[in-house]
């Protein structure tokens, strides 16, 4: 019998608040608030108290879809990641790069974000990028 | 006191007696619910008794859901002591399956620090003692207000509900496998704002003879609604018209509807 209570950040949104999973067996059993984090003091909203509900879901997608003749099917990621790459840089040839923007999330880690302007401005070259955070 | 408390878990530990101690652990610099094992005994040496609390009973259903067989340890305080008598009255506690070491929370003189953080005072912004109740409230405080007054305060307090569960999800007496809460035919999940003071006043119904008074669920409360002081007005009045003391009474207790055969949620 494994039994841990792992610390971790609610991924929902940008305000970042502490919660604790309850973990038996490597199954996620439950989500609590952590009490003494700074940000929620011990408080949740509605979606961080389900943040297991999610992550268990039967239909959470688990790998990435492709949308071919009108209807998603599975693929890999070097499927989903080249055909991306191929139609961003079809797009851009043909539209200049002005015509591409790239939205990122208060969800994703500052490095995350940083990566993506990095990606905006030096692999695509424009400097089209916004936040949701930004509303 | 500490180093009794940990040479007692490990000893718990070591001779099988508990499969797992629910205790707290230091780790990042907070005081978080860990389960101590035997694989790891190691790791008692890291053992706290607070100051944070959470419903370690309710961490111990959890388990004991995958794991009925399962015996387990449990740093009570007197809350925690409350709510496993409330549990285990309610059939949703096998008698034998958690073991407790006691701690006493009590704040005295005579101690360098009480264990609870319940008892951190708490600032009451002007709003809140001009429109609601302040931080601390007692029920005489309440009883000594006009009835209009005082509903008017309760609706200010209830209005500011964002109908997050966290009070029935922290709760360590909330098991119910269906939640009125959430019954499409009761009260219902979605829109908001919540059908005020329904909501709140369905849940201080169930509440009479089952609420331990731990405060976990004001605690929660991301709108700081005084629900311990609603919950304990009714159980005040349990002890009024049924003489039953919540949490110490021994037996039933008078609101007491479910069968007594033991059924742990389904997976
Ligand atoms: S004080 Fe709140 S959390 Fe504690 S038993 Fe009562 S209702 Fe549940
Ligand atoms: S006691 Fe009431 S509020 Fe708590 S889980 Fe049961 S139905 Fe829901
Ligand atoms: S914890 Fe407070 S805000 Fe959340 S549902 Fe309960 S009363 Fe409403």
């Amino acid at each position: 019998m494994n039994c841990r209570i792992v610390p971790s950040i609610c991924s929902y949104c940008g305000t970042g608040c502490g919660v604790l999973f309850l973990v038996v067996d490597g199954r996620l059993m439950g989500t609590l608030p952590m009490k003494t984090h700074p940000v929620n003091e011990g408080k949740l909203c509605i979606k961080g108290w389900n943040l297991h509900e999610y992550v268990n879901s039967f239909i959470r997608l688990k790998s990435p879809l492709l949308k071919k003749d009108g209807r998603f099917r599975k693929c890999t990621w070097e499927e989903a990641i080249g055909f991306t790459a191929d139609r961003l840089r079809s797009i851009v040839r043909e539209h200049g790069p002005d015509s591409v923007g790239v939205l990122v999330s208060a969800k994703m880690s500052n490095e995350e974000n940083y990566l993506a302007q990095k990606f905006a401005r030096v692999v695509i070259g424009t400097n089209n990028v916004d936040h949701c955070a930004r509303l | 006191m500490h180093d009794d408390v940990k040479n007692q878990v490990k000893e718990m530990l070591n001779q099988d007696v508990v499969d797992l101690f629910l205790a707290y652990r230091m780790m990042d610099g907070h005081p978080l619910p860990f389960a101590f094992s035997r694989e790891n005994i190691e790791e008692v040496e890291d053992l706290v008794t607070g100051p944070a609390r959470y419903p370690l009973e309710k961490l111990a259903l959890e388990i004991l859901k995958i794991h009925p067989e399962a015996t387990l340890g449990i740093l009570a305080r007197e809350c925690d002591q409350r709510a496993l008598n409330v549990l285990s009255t309610w059939n949703q506690l096998e008698a034998g399956r958690v073991k407790t070491i006691r701690l006493s929370c009590c704040p005295s003189n005579l101690k360098e620090h009480s264990d609870c953080s319940y008892l951190e005072p708490h600032v009451s912004g002007s709003c809140k003692t001009e429109l609601g109740f302040e931080f601390g409230a007692k029920t005489e405080d309440l009883e000594a207000l006009a009835p209009e007054r005082r509903f008017s305060r309760w609706m200010y307090e209830f209005e500011k509900c964002i109908k997050c569960y966290g009070c029935r999800n922290i709760c360590p007496v909330c098991f119910c496998r269906e939640c009125s809460l959430e019954h499409p035919d009761l009260i219902g999940t979605g829109p908001l704002p919540p059908e005020v003071p329904l909501f709140h006043l369905v849940r201080a119904v169930h509440m009479a003879g089952r609420c331990i008074d731990c405060g976990l669920c004001e605690d929660a409360c991301p709108a700081e609604i005084p629900l311990r002081l609603l919950y304990g007005k009714v159980n005040e009045i349990v002890k009024e018209v049924f003489g039953y003391e919540t949490g110490t009474s021994p037996g039933q207790s008078p609101f007491q509807v479910l069968g007594t055969e033991m059924m742990p949620e389904p997976l």
